[in-house]
């Protein structure tokens, strides 16, 4: 983890601003949300290519699916929820079935709007984004890595969800790594387990790795910042290496990075598998680092879990 | 527009009339009503308004249509093989495996389709994002949306709705299909939206009220357009749902319609019957 912490939001903002710049198909929309995700700037500099529609969430995604017949690429950036969950239908037929280029960014992801409680909570968003065909799902771990994967959708042929935090956060790399769709990141050698993560629980995940270290437990880890499609290869790697997997998210333990991991093990190299995550219930309501710590997503609660698989 | 004009669209809608017919003799079932209904309409725009290239479908300055009420789809086909989208052969493939005129219209099968509609309520947002991209790129292309008046109840509508008024898009043009009926029975019972056109002026839209089995009034409403600069562009289009098939005329029960004793026969009998009057027609003010 290197240097200053940073906004994920503002970060995201402003990749897409950067490229955008030099890319005129690029159209931000907002549902009342541009502000608010790094595009104050952007909606300055280019009036003529930012459109403000208000809280209307199912309306921008068919709005983005028609701009985007004409060879725009729309981005639309809003609370976790309001673009998975709301307009889902929105989603699958108008941006899957249609296979329109439209990206959609869900901020605030996680619990990390995490007092507000259940209903700006999005643990569901990787099980129901996977299910449409053609969706790449992407949860970026560093701000590096959000610069990469801003780059890396914008220039994928397809609609794509990315999933951001809000807290501000580390890089996890020296320098820029290239972001590769559908690539995991393997961030630490170990022989005993592999811990696989996505998204914001990477940072603490490593944490976990080093203290298991300390106590004699080599831990392979693997940063999964591509949701779906998933990186079978580095899976199938880890599985015949190490012999054991736990997965880690922000998410329930159902229908996202677990799920598609044992999915993998399942067919092809069948491993005991350990899905850590959010339990499926409403999550409670609190300060974000007490709620990561409430359902054992800290670095102490991963150690914990770890440790308590490696005795099965 | 001339008599013979006029005669020879209300041909072509006979001749789709008839496609639709095809389609149902082939699957043995479809969403009629809706189809015929809207069918003038449909005919009309392609025939005579929008700015189109059979040939060449994908052409970048086209007009759009999209059909909202997806499951009308039998229309979009009946008008796009009359005019010369695709071999009117597909037509026998309705309700087939692998057809490329499933039952609600699929933009990667057929060329002509602009959007994969069918769940209802999404055609005005999709709309209205097309337009507002073909005027932000200076374009003067049109988009023309028929929507079902049962659909009125979904409420994303409403979203779009406001989005096209408060954009001013006149490039944006929309039927609603107001048979008054859907598949429980009247609109009016189940939902109510009327006014209609006094709901969408109140959201800012410039609305026309007229006959839209009357192919006359349907073109004289297209030269009308834009109704008024600055304000999409919303018609109500009273019509008789199962349009052209007299025992279908008026009744919910045949918004999905599957061919019973002669009714088949019957159907296409009447329907090739007009065909013959129109030819006729259409002869004699050639005169």
């Amino acid at each position: 983890m290197k240097g200053e912490l940073k906004d994920p939001r503002k970060t995201f903002g402003k990749a897409v601003s950067d490229i955008a710049e030099n890319d005129e198909r690029i159209y931000v929309l907002s549902a009342d949300s541009g502000g608010s995700s790094g595009f104050k700037e952007f909606a300055a500099a280019h009036p003529d290519r930012y459109f403000e529609f208000g809280i209307m969430e199912q309306g921008v995604t068919g709005i983005a699916s028609g701009m985007a017949t004409t060879g725009k690429i729309p981005v639309f950036c809003a609370i976790a929820p309001f673009v998975t969950c709301r307009n889902y239908e929105m989603f699958r037929n108008d941006l899957g079935y249609m296979r329109q280029n439209v990206k959609i960014v869900g901020r605030n992801g996680g619990f990390t709007y995490s007092d507000l409680g259940a209903t700006h909570h999005s643990l569901e968003d990787y099980a129901i984004m996977r299910m449409i065909p053609g969706v790449v799902v992407l949860a970026p771990q560093s701000p590096d890595e959000i610069r990469g994967a801003s780059k890396a959708m914008l220039e994928h042929e397809g609609p794509v969800y990315m999933r951001i935090g809000n807290p501000p956060i580390p890089e996890l790399y020296d320098g820029e790594r290239e972001f590769v769709i559908g690539k995991g990141q393997l961030l630490r050698e170990g022989t005993d387990l592999t811990i696989i993560s996505t998204g914001s629980t990477t940072v603490e995940t490593l944490k976990a790795a080093d203290a298991l270290a300390e106590k004699g437990v080599s831990v392979m880890v693997i940063g999964m910042p591509t949701v779906c499609p998933i990186d079978e290869e580095m899976v199938l790697m880890a599985a015949k290496k190490t012999g054991r997997i736990m997965t880690v998210e922000e998410h329930y333990v159902h229908g996202g990075l677990g799920t598609l991991v044992a999915e993998v093990c399942a067919e092809n190299y069948p491993v005991p598998i350990k899905m850590h995550g959010v339990p499926k219930e409403y999550a409670t309501s609190g300060p974000y680092d007490e709620l990561l710590h409430y359902y054992k997503l800290d670095a102490a609660g991963i150690e914990e879990t770890a440790l308590e698989f490696l005795k099965k | 527009m001339t008599r013979q004009g006029i005669k020879e669209l209300e041909l072509a809608a006979a001749k789709s009339r008839r496609n639709v017919l095809r389609m149902v003799e082939a699957s043995h079932h479809g969403h009629l009503g809706g189809a015929m209904s809207c069918l003038d309409i449909v005919t009309a725009l392609y025939f005579y308004k929008m700015n189109v290239r059979p040939e060449d479908p994908k052409w970048a300055d086209r007009d759009r249509f999209l059909l909202s009420a997806g499951h009308k789809c039998m229309v979009q086909y009946a008008v796009l093989a009359e005019r010369g989208y695709f071999d009117k052969s597909v037509l026998d493939t309705y309700g087939g495996l692998k057809t490329k005129i499933p039952g609600h219209p699929d933009m990667h099968k057929l060329p002509g389709v602009e959007a994969n509609t069918g769940a209802l309520g999404h055609g005005l947002s999709i709309a209205s994002g097309m337009a507002l991209a073909l005027r932000a790129e200076g374009k003067d292309s049109k988009v023309y949306v028929v929507m079902g008046d049962g659909e009125l109840a979904e409420g994303s509508n409403w979203e779009a709705a406001a989005v096209a008024a408060h954009y001013g898009l006149d490039n944006l043009v929309v039927f609603v299909d107001f048979n008054g009926l859907q598949i429980s029975g009247k609109v009016q019972d189940i939902m109510n939206f009327t006014p209609v056109a006094e709901h969408f002026a109140a959201f800012g839209w410039a609305v026309r009220d007229i006959d839209g089995n009357n192919m006359e009034e349907v073109v004289s409403t297209l030269d009308a357009l834009p109704l008024e600069k600055g304000k999409p562009n919303l018609i109500v289009a009273h019509t008789i749902k199962g349009r052209g098939v007299s025992f279908a005329e008026n009744k919910a029960s045949y918004h999905y319609w599957t061919p019973k004793g002669d009714e088949m026969a019957q159907a296409i009998a009447e329907v090739e019957a007009n065909i013959a009057r129109l030819e006729n027609e259409v002869k004699e003010a050639a005169k």
